[in-house]
């Protein structure tokens, strides 16, 4: 079969409500049910084989290179599970059939609901770490979704938000154990991780791993200290209740706990965290549900003890107890269901869930009633119900322990007290609600609802009576294979019976029934006690703890992103600068074994232009056109310094690229402050240049200690093709068009991109024009000067032909597709300049974005070309040719790709600068006086 | 003759984070051009130092490392077409803004109170 | 005898490029600077060809004339700036 279905029917039912809804309630529920009816059949088809002990697999490759699959397993806790999911799911669909009124939207509610029985399918099937966790995340949201339903009402809202906050943060620190767990294991397959569980616990990482999980699964299962957002998720509608919060969603908390039984269990720590948590939360639940007034406030807390019991059962750290915990799982989901049910029917019948208001409803509803109170007595533990069983056996294993030293006497006597206070709030749920004289102020007269309603209730009625009465026949099979797959090794002896004669845990029954009746005869001094105590209410209290979160946040982050850009790039470079510093420490040499170059008079000369002009440049930087020309000595000398280690390709790019810089600048400048007053205070200024120079120091250190470290680079493997391959002996320039013209094609095309961002920058930009220079004189008459406009005539045809040469003989000696593109827009550009826009106009009437494009399409041309050959992308093509007066000449395909880079550099540039010029062509005044 | 190269490429990067931390857009398009004036001798530098081996296949015995070369020389032309990008940037700022500091708003408190008031109202006083 | 004369040629380049960078901090006019710089460029060109010739090599040859054209177009670039402030008009 296909584990996969199984999650993935229910996940496209999620569809189907929405699809449905328009054609009435009953269709739309009907067909709901559907698919996970479906589902539910393929797994029951699968229960001999779960039974027999053996456990279902599935892997489909998902992410193979991440190492991840979607990895399913089925086993008997599993199987256990999916059956409380996807039955107890489908009584629910059937249940708010009839609860949810006209005004709610059906189809987004059962969209969610579905939503969520997916996510809950997917964990217990999960066979891998991550892939359930993600389906862990998922039941967060979709139970946010889901409690938020009625999103009109405040409480709702905060609710789900309390809700989201305390389950997704346990998801997070979840997710960090379990990334934890598959660092020490080297794996995040399930199978490997529960395999391990001797080398988890011996690992040093072990606590950490341990709290960081345990942390996930109590905020799901509303544990103590985390338990305080149940009771608020009650604001859900009630098949919400019933469904999330009794029988699945906070039962993943302790399907987490025995899913990693094998793996985390068995140490004291586990016992000492585990069984704690489960006894203070046991006890604390116990207690405040006898004192809620809200039907479903008491049912909330009543909750929240018993999945405390669970808890405890499970950190017992003995096969028995955590039998005794699977077979709670199952009782409890059955009459909790049911009772939330109830709950959900007598308020949707009287409108009202104060108990204090509710009484007698025996008379008006009593088919509803009985199904009530057999629900309750379940839940107190009452024989010949299924509550009973497990309660038992609880107290049995609270005996059988002796992990609290002389104390562990403590863990039975409080287990009974608990048990005390559960008959308690379970006799109040009777007796205040159906007995108990005549209803208050009802909102409605009570009545029986719809017949189809109670179904689902009957049914899990049916449930705990005969689970209760024929345990070992009903569920025996069930609870052995899930406990064989919670403990993964033999399951110890247990008999499923209710008689085992007079013994100790009897009598802790009885001891707690007599106790239960007790308090609540009592109960009116209890209440008088309680009311004492001003009640925290943790709502109040959670959202004061969010508001100074994000106060607190606001403070950090008025701190931080003041909308300086000055500050952001200062905390940068700082944090840059320790990052960087912090391994030089430990650095105990600068130089290595390179041979280090001699030094001669032209380096120290370059050397000291280089640095005199570079600090030249910043003392300067506020008389911008003086900084500019130090900026051009700069560049100047970077170009000599190419020119003289032998990269002559680099020097001519950085030569062209200089101009091309210097006029751009020079163009800006123009509608620029050219200077401006000094506005940094000498702190500031004496704080910044010292951290620019520590930097500075880092990043020379490190230049220095990579240039003396022996070089192993794989440019001998271009070395050695160049001219075979690639047809060239310019090996820089074959790497450009040919080993590496992937790189190049994205290149030109982000200079492309570049080019046409900044022409839409351009386009309507409004400007101020100074009709003066920066001291006062007015600019010369002289637009276009005759000398400098001959001049540059003359010389744009001697610089296109060195364009040219430069351009064919890139492929052998330096030169290429790049620098010949600057040399022609500079060339060009220098006719702009000496003779202006106007005259160009005429002259040139290329658009320069059709450069671009064509340049781009060209190269890429040349690449797909190669598929015709049946070659990869951008394989190269040579040969050599004879041509009588030419004589020998090559032609290759990395020519054309050559062409299309020097035609994208083309447009780019004159795109770039020429629109910049023209800014201004329309708009000066003196423009008219000298045409 | 590595020492002055290191060097060189120090004092660069200092000029140009210091002129990155100024506040007006002109000198921080100033203060990038040196910073990638001292990336691209950086990265020019992981191919080391050779004097006479220009890797042109014939012209010498020795060669120098191509590859940073081929790297470095793309690096330069879009290391333009970024310079471009911001000065255009910039003016559009001083065209929509109507000044031509880096945060769209020239400060509003003078130097000399700065240092007295509050950390707060430092911020963008450059 | 040829490398003794590309030493004092190379000398003296190197000394007028400092002179030049003297030029250029002194001014006093912007004229003065741009002058500064475009001999810069010139004495460039020229430690380029003697280091070409130092070498045996012609590789480098382009870059000088490279220099050469392109050197013109910055410093005539400069001087429309001062003059008219507005490059391409």
């Amino acid at each position: 079969m296909n584990l996969l279905w199984v999650v993935l029917l229910p996940l496209i039912g999620t569809l189907v409500p929405l699809l449905t809804e328009r054609f009435g309630r009953n269709v739309c529920a009907f067909s709901v049910a559907l698919l996970p009816a479906w589902s539910l059949i393929l797994v029951l088809m699968h229960v001999g084989e779960i039974f027999d002990g053996e456990a279902i697999r599935q892997t489909i490759e998902w992410i193979p290179s991440m190492g991840l699959d979607l990895s399913f397993r089925l086993d008997g806790l599993s199987l256990l599970f999916l059956l409380l999911i996807l039955g107890i799911g489908l009584l629910i669909i059937l249940y708010a059939r009839y609860y949810l009124s006209d005004k709610d939207s059906m189809g987004q509610f059962y969209a969610y609901l579905i939503l969520f029985m997916s996510a809950m399918v997917g964990i217990v099937i999960s066979n891998n770490m991550i892939q359930l966790w993600m389906f862990w995340e998922l039941t967060s949201i979709s139970s946010f979704l889901l409690i938020s339903f009625w999103s009109h009402k405040p409480d709702a809202r905060k609710g789900a938000r309390m809700a989201l906050t305390v389950t997704g943060t346990g998801g997070l620190a979840l997710l960090a154990g379990l990334l934890l767990l598959g660092n020490i294991v080297g794996s995040y397959d399930l199978d490997t991780v529960l395999a391990s569980g001797d080398l988890i616990r011996a690992h040093a990482a072990y606590p950490i791993a341990l709290v960081l999980v345990l942390l996930g699964a109590f905020t799901k299962s509303a544990q103590f200290p985390f338990h305080f957002w149940l009771p608020h998720a009650m604001a859900a509608p009630t098949p919400v209740s019933a469904y999330l919060h009794s029988a699945t969603m906070v039962k993943a908390g302790i399907f987490l706990l025995c899913r990693f039984y094998p793996a985390l269990a068995g140490t004291d720590l586990w016992f000492m965290i585990v069984s704690l948590t489960g006894l203070i939360t046991l006890l604390l639940g116990a207690y405040i549900a006898l004192f809620k007034h809200d039907l479903k406030g008491l049912l909330a807390y009543s909750t929240i003890s018993h999945l405390g019991l669970i808890t405890l059962l499970l950190g017992l750290n003995s096969d028995l107890a955590a039998v005794a915990a699977v077979f709670h799982i199952i009782n409890h989901a059955t009459f909790k269901a049911s009772l939330f049910m109830a709950a959900g029917i007598i308020d949707h019948e009287t409108g009202s869930r104060d108990m204090r208001k509710l009484n007698g409803l025996m008379k008006y509803m009593p088919h509803t009633a009985t199904l009530a109170i057999v629900a309750a007595l379940s839940m107190a533990g009452v024989p010949l119900l299924n509550g009973f069983l497990s309660k038992e056996m609880f107290f049995a294993e609270t005996l059988d322990q002796s992990m609290l030293g002389s104390l562990s006497w403590m863990i039975p006597l409080l287990a009974t007290v608990g048990a005390a206070f559960s008959v308690a709030y379970s006799l109040r749920f009777i007796h205040d609600v159906f007995f108990n004289g005549e209803p208050i102020d009802l909102p409605k007269t009570p009545h029986e609802p719809p017949r189809y309603m109670k179904v689902p209730v009957e049914i899990l009625v049916a449930l705990c009576l005969a689970v209760g009465i024929f345990p070992a026949y009903l569920v025996g099979d069930l609870l052995h294979a899930a406990a064989f797959s919670v403990l993964a090794n033999d399951v110890p002896m247990h008999s499923l019976s209710i008689w085992h004669g007079f013994n100790i845990p009897l009598f802790m029954s009885f001891l707690a029934m007599v106790g239960g009746i007790t308090i609540y005869y009592n109960r009116r001094h209890l209440f008088e006690f309680q009311a004492q105590f001003n009640e925290p209410d943790a709502k109040y209290i959670f959202e004061g703890a969010v508001q100074s979160l994000i106060k607190f946040t606001q403070r950090i982050m008025a701190t931080l992103e003041n909308g300086s850009l000055q500050r952001y790039v200062f905390l940068m470079l700082l944090f840059t600068l320790v990052m960087s510093a912090y391994p030089l420490f430990e650095l105990t040499q600068n130089a290595g074994s390179r041979p280090q170059l001699p030094i001669d008079g032209v380096a120290i000369t370059a050397a000291l232009l280089l640095i005199i002009s570079a600090i030249a440049t910043v003392i300067w930087h506020r008389r911008r056109f003086l900084s500019l020309i130090y900026l051009s000595v700069v560049g100047l000398i970077v170009s000599l310094a190419f020119a003289k280690f032998s990269a002559p390709d680099l020097a001519l790019t950085q030569l062209s690229v200089e101009i091309v810089t210097i006029i751009l600048l020079l163009l800006a400048l123009y509608f620029l402050p050219q200077s401006t007053q000094k506005e940094s205070s000498n702190r500031r200024l004496s704080i910044d240049l010292t951290v620019s120079a520590l930097i500075g120091c880092v990043i020379g250190t490190i230049c220095f200690a990579m240039l003396t470290t022996p070089l192993n680079s794989i440019s001998d493997f271009f070395i050695a093709n160049s001219k075979t391959g690639g047809g060239g002996t310019n090996v820089v320039n074959v790497i450009l068009v040919d080993f590496r013209g992937f790189d190049t094609l994205g290149e030109i095309t982000v200079l492309g991109i570049a080019a046409l961002g900044i022409f839409k920058l351009i386009a309507k930009m409004r400007i101020y024009v100074p009709t003066r220079d920066d001291k006062g004189r007015p600019w010369t008459k002289d637009r276009h000067p005759l000398m400098l406009a001959m001049v540059s005539q003359s010389l744009l045809p001697l610089a296109l032909l060195v364009s040219v040469y430069i351009f064919l003989r890139g492929h052998n000696l330096p030169g290429g597709g790049f620098i010949a593109g600057l040399i022609t827009s500079v060339a060009i550009i220098q006719q702009y300049v000496a003779n202006g826009v106007l005259w160009i106009k005429p002259r040139i009437k290329v658009d320069y974005q059709w450069l671009i494009a064509s340049g781009i399409l060209m190269a890429t041309a040349t690449g797909l070309g190669s598929w015709i050959f049946d070659k990869p992308f951008l394989s190269t093509w040579f040969d050599h040719f004879h041509l009588p007066w030419v004589g020998e000449f090559e032609l290759a395909s990395a020519m054309i790709f050559d062409l299309g880079v020097y035609l994208t550099v083309v447009g780019a540039v004159l795109l770039i600068l020429a629109n910049l010029g023209k800014l201004t062509t329309s708009e000066r005044v003196d423009n008219k006086e000298n045409v | 003759m590595e020492a002055i190269y290191a060097f060189c490429v120090g004092i660069l990067t200092t000029c140009g984070f210091f002129l990155v931390l100024r506040g007006r857009t002109f000198t921080v398009v100033i203060g990038l051009t040196l910073l990638s004036y001292a990336v691209n001798l950086f990265l020019f530098a992981s191919g080391r130092l050779t004097i006479d081996g220009a890797a042109v296949l014939g012209q010498s015995t020795e060669y120098s490392d191509p590859l940073p070369q081929a790297l470095v020389l793309t690096a330069i032309v879009i290391g333009f077409a970024m310079t471009a990008f911001l000065v255009i940037l910039a003016m559009r700022s001083r065209a929509d803004q109507g000044n031509d500091h880096v945060d769209g708003q020239v400060p509003t408190i003078s130097n000399n109170s700065a240092a007295s008031n509050s950390a707060s109202s430092n911020k963008g006083n450059n | 005898m040829l490398n003794t004369a590309i030493t004092i040629a190379t000398t003296l380049v190197c000394i007028s490029l400092i002179l030049n960078l003297w030029r250029l901090f002194k001014g006093p006019s912007r004229p003065d600077r741009i002058l500064a710089l475009d001999t810069m460029y010139i004495n460039s060109i020229a430690l380029i060809i003697l280091f070409g010739i130092a070498s045996g090599t012609a590789l480098y040859f382009e870059a000088a004339l490279l220099i050469a054209m392109l050197g013109f177009v910055s410093t005539a670039a400069m001087c429309k700036y001062i003059l008219r402030g507005d490059l391409i008009e």
